[in-house]
């Protein structure tokens, strides 16, 4: 434990911060929106108003009807504008929180065990909460969550929006996804993403597919011709689909009307959500599962004799098995541990070499010695020798 | 770090600006249309100055200068993070690694909630991730249940202090205790005798002649010890023997047990899904740093069965001897085994190979690192 430094654990927790910036920097975009669009609006009423009035275009209970409206607007404002606050409060929370968690584990000391167990435990804990948010479990990722009093470093309620969405499409829908598309059309530009034309396609091919072709090309006029530059070779492609039946083995109109399309939309809508809100594209788990199992990984681990109990490696019926495809840990020096005492071998501990061959260190065989009248007993092989048949070893 | 946080509350603080600003000005935006309404009512004569009044007044209600200084502050504290944190984790791993195995990944995550005594938890995991019918985990996790409901319990026994059901699993398991050369029945004896100790002379003295016979073989000086520690009944903090009360004992004895218990179920002690994450929070700085200098100079690492870079594991984390050939510096491989030479210096077969050829006289070549000749055929292959 004493090999880790503070700054370098902060390194991992890019993804922890940003999000609720991303959320905060939304809602102060829609309140701002919001402000200044219906201020302007209702001055601008108040503007048509006076001039209407001073030419004499309208009566005086006509003017105040024009301000019983106003008002009203005003109210829908003000409750608009406590929704948002709501949230953003939120969000400030949260992120007051995390920050706070951050600083606590820069200021962990290296040496104080039981802090740092305490942080892994933790951290484990948010590490499992993001995957089964991720893979929809949300029942209990949301238990867990509270249980471990992780609410506010785990983000269930943007998970749970997406959800929504992703239900949408999985029930061949859409709108909810396209309505998504339209609120964050400028960051998607960025992205560069075609998530919206491909769902505008795809409606069409659904249409193309109920045999509504009218529908469908007068669909294609509205909303799909603005996508004509950069989308040409595949609009082409798509229009050529209205002389095709739906069962055609034709490729690639075959691959146009397979209902398998809609799961690359999802894959397509989840990649892009991540990418918005800052969200890592893998899993934290698989991304730290693999550093870490290709760190434990040697070549003993996949051979039946060298078995250790305790590492994770090589219990081949779970992690041995998703280990199988890693890379092996790398290693410049050479860390040898005794097989009988588990401990390490070094200068105050030296390797002893067995006339069989195997190797144990001096301490564990002086033990066993000590109780055995002087004689040791291989625990691999069984022979038995003398402390005194046993030679030193070098090994570096 | 500091850096953000202050940059956080000058955030906070434009934040607070502005929401104390918006109420107020909404209120009187609302307060000037109604003033307005109410000179149309009262003064008909003069509406349309009232109107002009309504429209000047409430163009000062405007918001511009708070907002603008809070979206400021936004984006500042948005430029402090990417100062702060400039690294992606995702470019250290590799997005088809897991491909087709995720049902095994879901049941690690199983197995580890059902090792940590979070059963519920298990049981919603199971049922959401449709593993019900799994027969690995299915009949597997409601045996494993029932042990590590009964470990939990013992431990929690022995964190109330109270040691008979753990003395009474020790006991039912001596055999296989013994065969590990594990010392927890005489340690958990060893705790309830200094408990009793507390509390009364004779007890203790009685306890220690029942249970304290048959560890004399191993345990002699310790027992020795224990029994002298009588004559300062109630004065044990200022005697010799003070060190026997001990809050660390208690926390050592949950840990043995544990460890013994699992060792038992040929299980690891700790859950290897903690063990791997541990290892892999410590890993990924260093691989974040490896893959990003490796990009941008655009090199490939040459071994592409190996990590590029060594991952210092604290001693508790080693579980394998791992040899590193002195002269290659590569890892030893059942293909390429360690050799030891007649002087007593290890290296790896291939080494050793490569030194036997290029040596002038065919049969004799001298090692590295001491001035002393041997042949091939004298080196021993040797097993860590």
């Amino acid at each position: 434990m004493n090999k880790i430094k503070p700054e370098q654990l902060l390194e991992l927790e890019q993804p922890f911060i940003k999000v609720p910036n991303e959320q905060l920097k939304k809602t102060l975009r829609n309140q701002t929106k919001y402000l200044e669009k219906e201020i302007s609006n209702i001055n601008d009423k108040i503007e048509d108003c006076v001039k209407k009035a001073k030419a004499d275009r309208i009566t005086s209970s006509q003017a105040m009807a024009i301000i019983d409206e106003l008002l009203v607007r005003l109210r829908k404002l003000g409750r608009k504008l406590d929704d948002i606050k709501k949230e953003e409060q939120l969000y400030t929370t949260r992120t007051k929180i995390r920050l706070e968690h951050l600083k606590n584990t820069s200021q962990v000391a290296p040496t104080d065990k039981e802090a740092f167990n305490r942080w892994s435990k933790l951290r484990l804990d948010r590490v499992l909460v993001d995957y089964m948010l991720r893979k929809g479990f949300n029942d209990t990722a949301r238990k867990m969550a509270e249980d471990s009093e992780i609410s506010e470093m785990v983000d269930v309620e943007l998970f749970a929006q997406s959800a929504r969405i992703e239900e949408a499409l999985k029930q061949h829908s859409c709108s909810e996804c396209i309505q998504w598309c339209s609120d964050n059309r400028n960051s998607l530009k960025k992205l560069k993403s075609t998530l919206e034309f491909n769902l505008r396609l795809q409606e069409y091919i659904e249409l193309v597919r109920l045999g509504k072709k009218t529908e469908a090309i007068q669909y294609v006029q509205k909303y799909l011709s603005s996508w004509s530059e950069s989308h040409l070779r595949q609009l082409e492609q798509a229009m050529a689909l209205l002389a095709f039946p739906k069962d055609t083995l034709c490729e690639p109109y075959k691959s146009l009307y397979d209902s398998r399309r809609w799961k690359k939309l999802i894959d397509q809508f989840k990649a892009d959500n991540f990418a918005l809100c800052c969200l890592t594209s893998q899993p934290l788990l698989s991304i730290t599962l693999q550093a870490g199992l290709s760190a434990l990984k040697t070549p003993q681990c996949q051979q039946h004799e060298d078995k250790n109990l305790n590492c994770p490696v090589c219990d081949t019926s779970t992690l041995g098995a998703l280990a199988e495809n890693l890379p092996l840990s790398h290693h410049v020096n050479s860390s040898i541990v005794c097989r009988l005492s588990g401990k390490k071998i070094d200068e105050n501990n030296p390797p002893m070499l067995l006339p069989n061959g195997r190797v144990y260190s001096l301490q564990a065989l002086e033990e066993m010695a000590s109780k055995n009248n002087g004689y040791i007993t291989c625990p691999r092989t069984g022979d038995t020798f003398e402390l005194v048949e046993t030679r030193k070893l070098y090994i570096s | 770090m500091d850096a953000l946080t202050s940059q956080y509350s000058v955030l906070l603080e434009k934040q607070q600006q502005l929401n104390n600003v918006i109420p107020s000005r909404l209120d009187r935006l609302k307060e000037v249309l109604q003033e307005a309404k109410k000179n149309l009512e009262n003064d008909p004569s003069n509406w349309k100055e009232s109107l002009v009044l309504m429209q000047q007044k409430s163009k000062a209600q405007n918001f511009q200068k708070e907002l603008k200084d809070y979206s400021g502050a936004v984006s500042k504290y948005g430029k402090a993070i990417e100062k702060t944190f400039k690294q992606d984790p995702t470019i250290a791993s590799d997005p088809t690694a897991f491909s087709g195995k995720e049902h095994i990944l879901d049941r690690a995550v199983a197995l580890h909630f059902i090792r940590q005594g979070q059963f519920q938890l298990s049981e919603s995991f199971i049922k959401e991730a449709g593993m019900a019918n799994d027969e690995e985990i299915g009949s597997s996790a409601t045996e494993l249940k029932f042990k590590f409901k009964k470990m939990y319990d013992i431990i929690q026994e022995l964190e109330e202090g109270k040691t008979e059901s753990a003395i009474k699993w020790a006991s039912e398991h001596h055999e296989e205790l013994n065969k590990r050369g594990s010392s927890l029945a005489f340690q958990l004896h060893r705790l309830r005798f200094i408990k009793l100790l507390e509390t009364s002379n004779m007890e203790a003295l009685y306890y220690g002649r029942t249970h304290f016979d048959e560890f004399a073989d191993r345990h002699l000086p310790e027992i020795r010890r224990l029994m002298t520690s009588l004559i300062y009944h109630n004065k044990l903090s200022q005697s010799p023997y003070a060190d026997l009360i001990s809050e660390q004992d208690w926390l050592g004895i949950r840990n043995t047990f544990q460890r013994d218990f699992c060792a038992l179920l040929n299980m690891s002690a700790d859950s290897p899904l903690y063990i791997s994450v541990l290892v892999g929070t410590m890993a990924l700085p260093t691989i974040i740093k490896v893959v990003t200098i490796m990009n941008t100079r655009r090199t490939e690492w040459s071994q592409q069965d190996e990590l590029p870079v060594e991952i210092p594991l604290p001693d508790d984390l080693r579980f394998h001897s791992v040899f590193a050939c002195p002269v290659s510096k590569e890892q030893a491989t059942a293909l390429n085994p360690p050799m030891m030479m007649p002087c007593g210096h290890v290296i790896c077969k291939e080494s050793l190979t490569r030194l036997s050829k290029s040596s002038r006289n065919s049969a004799r070549f001298k090692c590295p690192y001491c001035p002393s000749e041997s042949s091939a055929a004298q080196a021993v292959q040797v097993y860590f």
